[in-house]
């Protein structure tokens, strides 16, 4: 532990709060990331998990809070420039550009960092080799798998050359195999020394990938641990399974 | 458009593989007036040159970015009376006068057309047109630039520097195509440049693009402002082409729609589209307003809104006939 506390915060975000008319999406979350982690970040449907990227993204203006980056104030910078500050981010809902090529879609990423187009497409076929997608590079992006719309996202977002990225269930709707090649691909991406914040549905995905996990229920953080002790952690249990099954769970046990 | 088509595969550069199917429509372009000599045929072909080449422009932000502009007979007409009154109150040469046409019509558009940038769809396109319509009407109730009277040009002798000619319609047709020549470049240059593949991921999805790192209103602005200079610079052609004006003629809405309708036939969002479109809507609506005389009035905005259901069946416009397989098999075949 004494070893991690040494490494960079990358991302800093403290008492970040959104307030959508009546409703509270974010409640007061706290969170830091540090250089070189996966970061999971899981919780049930609504409970203000993609509300919260879109709030360090720029998409939403946040309520209350601040967004620290590489130790400078990033709260409500537009989209276009926290994406230029160094941070990417995938959706939820697949939102590549359909009518444009897998290596065009590639290239536009590639363009945050170059005005060269030739020095764009060079990038581009660089990342769709990383992302395993060399061969599908003139197919419309349309017309892909949504496992390869998935991996064509990371690999757009990967083109402008983030030090952080988010990424939005990008194993939702994926079969078991796709999900190990993404898993493997997320890897790969931590190797080239990118810091990821992971969205996750899949729990069995995410519990081996990352170092930490945060676990948000209604807007609240509920728990921040090492992911063995999250799987076991009955506040987590409860907001995810119901209380039934935890009571269920703990007769069980006590059987 | 062309998201009906699973598993195509884009071939945009079928036509660039080989350079020369530029240099002979160009050639083909340049003997034009000596094949049809009549002057009746020049006004088409200028008629047909001027709008390929607004249509070119609309382009830019219709057709790459995705923003379906009604309003652009204003800024038409915006070239036109700027020239026009800058020569007459100030003695300023036409030439220049276009220049500063151009740049007013960017400073106008910067202003009005900014805050509708945060319209979408039909929206932004309901607004443009209504602006539109806003500037000629004030143009028709603006007593110091003419009214509804309009403005005439002085009678020059004819030369270059002074932008008119009497004898010949013929250096307009040459000054139209090289205008032409010169903002197809311009749109090939931008088709392959950042500012292209931004303009295009714009209209694909803002939402992607921003996250992209692409400052999205500001990428529009730059598309609207190139597109309006153009259009601007044309209508400062048409009025030294008739040598008057008024808002009727250079502002009505039917150019609005026209300068739209016609890169929308031929295949917007693509560089030749234009150029298909231009000489079938305008050969159709110059011949059956000849043909039919006062009678055939109306039968020109037939022909546009035939051609806007017509493209229901060909969503990517004429464009997609030489982008298809079968077209490219027989391509192949002809080039040997």
């Amino acid at each position: 532990m004494v070893e991690k506390d040494k490494r960079m915060k990358l991302l800093e975000v403290k008492g970040l709060t959104k307030k959508f008319a009546g409703l509270v999406a974010n409640d007061s979350l706290d969170l830091e990331v540090n250089q070189g982690e996966i970061v999971g970040l899981i919780g049930p449907n609504g409970s203000g998990k993609t509300t919260f990227f879109n709030c360090i993204c720029g998409v939403y203006p946040v309520t209350k809070g601040s967004v620290r980056f590489e130790g400078k104030e990033i709260t409500n910078f537009p989209a276009h420039k926290i994406c230029q500050g160094g941070i990417a981010r995938t959706f939820q809902l697949v939102n590549i550009l359909m009518s444009m090529t897998v290596l065009e879609n590639v290239m536009v990423g590639a363009f945050c960092r170059t005005t060269n187009t030739n020095r764009a497409r060079e990038i581009a076929e660089g990342i769709l080799e990383f992302a395993g997608l060399p061969e599908k590079k003139d197919i419309l992006g349309g017309s892909l798998t949504i496992a390869d719309k998935k991996r064509l996202e990371v690999a757009r977002a990967l083109a402008t050359k983030p030090r952080l990225l988010l990424l939005d269930e990008a194993m939702a709707g994926l079969n078991p195999t796709e999900q190990k090649e993404a898993v493997e691909l997320i890897r790969r991406i931590q190797r080239e020394g990118i810091t990821l914040l992971v969205v996750e549905h899949v729990m069995q995905v995410i519990m081996p990938l990352c170092e930490r996990v945060v676990v948000l229920d209604a807007g609240k953080k509920i728990a921040a641990d090492v992911p063995e002790r999250i799987a076991n952690d009955e506040k987590v249990i409860k907001a995810y399974l119901g209380e039934r099954y935890y009571a269920k769970r703990a007769t069980l046990r006590s059987e | 458009m062309g998201r009906l088509k699973p598993l195509m595969v884009r071939q945009p550069r079928i036509f660039w593989r080989k350079n020369y199917i530029f240099a002979l429509a160009l050639a083909l372009l340049l003997a034009l007036p000596f094949i049809f000599t009549a002057r009746f045929q020049h006004h088409v072909m200028i008629k047909v040159l001027m709008f390929a080449f607004l249509g070119c422009a609309w382009n830019i932000i219709g057709g790459y970015t995705g923003q379906v502009a009604l309003g652009h007979a204003a800024f038409f007409g915006i070239g036109a009376y700027t020239s026009s009154l800058c020569y007459i109150w100030f003695g300023l040469n036409p030439w220049f006068g276009m220049l500063l046409g151009g740049i007013l019509a960017v400073a106008v558009s910067a202003v009005i057309n900014y805050p509708c940038f945060r319209l979408h769809g039909r929206y932004f396109a309901i607004a443009t047109l209504a602006l539109g319509e806003i500037i000629r009407l004030l143009f028709t109730n603006w007593r110091l630039v003419g009214g509804a009277l309009g403005v005439r040009l002085p009678l020059l002798p004819e030369s270059l520097w002074n932008f008119q000619f009497h004898t010949t319609k013929l250096p307009y047709y040459y000054i139209t195509l090289v205008l032409c020549a010169l903002i197809f470049a311009l749109v090939y240059k931008i088709e392959r440049s950042k500012l292209g593949f931004y303009l295009r991921a714009i209209k694909e999805s803002e939402e992607a693009a921003r996250s992209l790192g692409i400052d999205v209103a500001k990428y529009k602005l730059v598309a609207m402002s190139f597109s309006v200079f153009f259009t601007a610079m044309a209508g400062t052609i048409y009025a030294q082409y008739i040598l008057y004006i008024d808002p009727i003629s250079v502002m009505p809405l039917m150019t609005s729609l026209l300068i739209c309708v016609v890169p929308v036939v031929g295949g917007a969002g693509t560089l030749w589209g234009p150029a298909l479109g231009a000489p079938i809507l305008m050969v159709a609506i110059e011949y059956s307003r000849a043909w039919l005389g006062g009678g055939g009035r109306g039968v020109d905005y037939m022909i546009v809104g035939a051609m806007m259901v017509a493209i229901i069946f060909r969503p990517a416009g004429l464009i997609s006939f030489f982008q298809g397989p079968r077209f490219r098999q027989w391509w192949k075949r002809i080039r040997g």
